[in-house]
């Protein structure tokens, strides 16, 4: 399995994920790797950012993943999406100040730390950066709603695969797996939180589409045994996560 | 495309079809003068439509985006086995569908709630407008993460609130949000969704909604006369929703309780 660390310099990757929906000019793609930024490691569940602080940084993935949550006052968690490498977990704070939930290391994490003047300095002078800054948003927005579909009118079997697809989709996307296999260390209680379940019927869903041969899921790796199959018992369907995006803005 | 509409319609920038959009973009920070006139100066169609009518289907491939100067529009997608999802409620002043000027094919439909008056603009002046104006584009994408942090408190309300706090969670919301358009009107709003929506808004059953909507009455916390939603208990409301104006980004004030 290839690791999941980006070669040359940690912005690059970035670049590269930004040239497939927004055409980048040389002149672009030094502005954006110019961008200065301080690197910080997270530990497990480690807080990168803590709802309703007032925050003055945006943090990208460079390595490990990412979730976004949100504490009720009934005392549960509802996580509300992952982030994989390369991609903002919280690009929001950059434009609108108070943090409206809390971002955490899933496993653990490396990310890049950009102070908002510089944010919005590339957003205000590379009408490009800019696109490709907004079409992320768009995206994320596209992924929220999915999931509101998900947690509304889904049963837990059909939640649970529909999950699965989309992390399998988008990390074959950054080339961080292959052959079905991906480097994915989520908890069985991590999963339960994304999909509104209790972490029982998590643990039976699982078990069931394991039996049924669609994936095998173990501490640190995803396997999707049935692509078509899991597919269907999620009721997936990629068009949301626009990986064709962009050819509308050319 | 569309020839801008002329100058003299737009006198009163109160009944602009962007007056309210604008107002909007302007949230965050005032946007000079030039940057509000283009905004105002964008060519668009004004058409009237029924509830019901579609303003983007899934799988479309939308050539405009579209404005709403007046009336509600819903977000919808269909799952497999045929329920229907709604995930976001578009109010006056809104842009029902700028992620159509970036993204390929529509990934989700938008329908009306109500009958509508809706402004058109091509997506390619859009998209103009952004690339050339810096700070508009900065306002339209602080729009859209408004737009988002919404999103993301309505996959909390249908993943880890009872019944109860989803309804209350979702009128609160309504509340706070048309309160910035001047829209609350003797401490309530009317409420254009019937039970069934509100259900596919918040992953509940319309008889569920039917009885959660007694129970908030007979608790003295709303009172409804047909579609209008007073709020006879706004703070109570507030907890039993679980809510906090946080993730709207709008100013700290609360009209409503001077109202009720």
């Amino acid at each position: 399995m290839r690791p999941l660390v980006i070669e040359n310099h940690p912005l690059a990757a970035l670049a590269r994920r930004w040239s497939r929906h927004t055409e980048l000019t040389p002149h672009d793609r030094d502005a954006l790797l110019a961008m200065p930024f301080t690197r910080k490691a997270y530990s497990k569940d480690g807080y990168i950012v803590r709802e309703g602080q007032q925050t003055t940084e945006c943090c990208l993935l460079l390595r490990g993943f990412a979730f976004r949550q949100k504490l009720l006052s009934n005392g549960t968690r509802q996580i509300i999406s992952i982030h994989i490498p390369t991609e903002f977990v919280d690009l929001q704070n950059g434009l609108l100040g108070t943090a409206d939930h809390s971002v955490q290391s899933l496993d653990r994490c490396e990310v890049a730390v950009i102070a908002r003047p510089v944010i919005l300095e590339v957003a205000s002078s590379y009408p490009n950066l800019r696109m490709a800054m907004w079409i992320d948003t768009l995206i994320d927005g596209s992924i929220f709603r999915e999931w509101v579909v998900n947690v509304g009118r889904r049963d837990a079997r059909a939640r649970i695969a529909h999950l699965l697809c989309e992390l399998a989709l988008r990390l074959e996307q950054i080339e961080a797996g292959r052959h079905g296999m991906f480097d994915f260390p989520i908890t069985q209680e991590q999963l339960a939180d994304c999909t509104g379940l209790t972490a029982v019927h998590t643990n039976r869903t699982l078990q069931s589409l394991r039996k049924d041969g669609l994936i095998q899921l173990t501490a640190r790796t995803l396997t999707v045994l049935d692509w078509d199959g899991l597919r269907e018992v999620g009721d997936f369907d990629e068009l949301y996560l626009h990986h064709q995006a962009g050819t509308g803005a050319r | 495309m569309l020839p801008p509409q002329s100058v003299l319609e737009h006198m009163n920038p109160f009944e602009h079809p962007f007056a309210q959009w604008l107002e909007q973009l302007e949230h965050f920070g005032r946007l000079p003068a030039a940057d509000r006139q283009a905004v105002l100066d964008l060519p668009h169609r004004l058409r009237r439509l029924d509830a019901g009518a579609y303003l983007v289907r899934e799988g479309d491939i939308p050539r405009h985006c579209a404005v709403l100067a007046k009336g509600y529009a819903f977000r919808q997608k269909l799952t497999g086995s045929g329920a229907r999802q709604i995930m976001a409620v578009c109010i006056p002043g809104d842009a029902v569908d700028l992620q159509n000027m970036f993204l390929d094919v529509s990934d989700h439909s938008v329908q009306l709630l109500t009958q509508a008056s809706v402004a058109d603009i091509p997506r390619e002046a859009l998209q103009q407008l952004v690339r050339n104006r810096p700070a508009v584009g900065t306002a339209v994408i602080a729009v859209t993460l408004v737009e988002s942090s919404i999103l993301r408190e309505w996959v909390v309300n249908v993943g880890r609130r009872d019944s109860r706090a989803r309804i209350a969670h979702i009128l609160c919301e309504f509340a706070v949000r048309l309160e910035t358009r001047g829209m609350i009107h003797d401490g309530g709003f009317e409420l254009p969704m019937t039970q069934e929506q509100l259900a596919d808004a918040t992953g509940l059953t319309s008889v569920h909604v039917n009885r959660v909507l007694k129970s908030l009455e007979v608790d003295g916390l709303i009172s409804r006369r047909r579609r209008y939603i007073h709020f006879d208990n706004w703070r109570a409301l507030q907890d039993v929703g679980d809510f906090s104006r946080r993730y709207l980004h709008v100013e700290d004030h609360d009209i409503i309780d001077e109202a009720s």
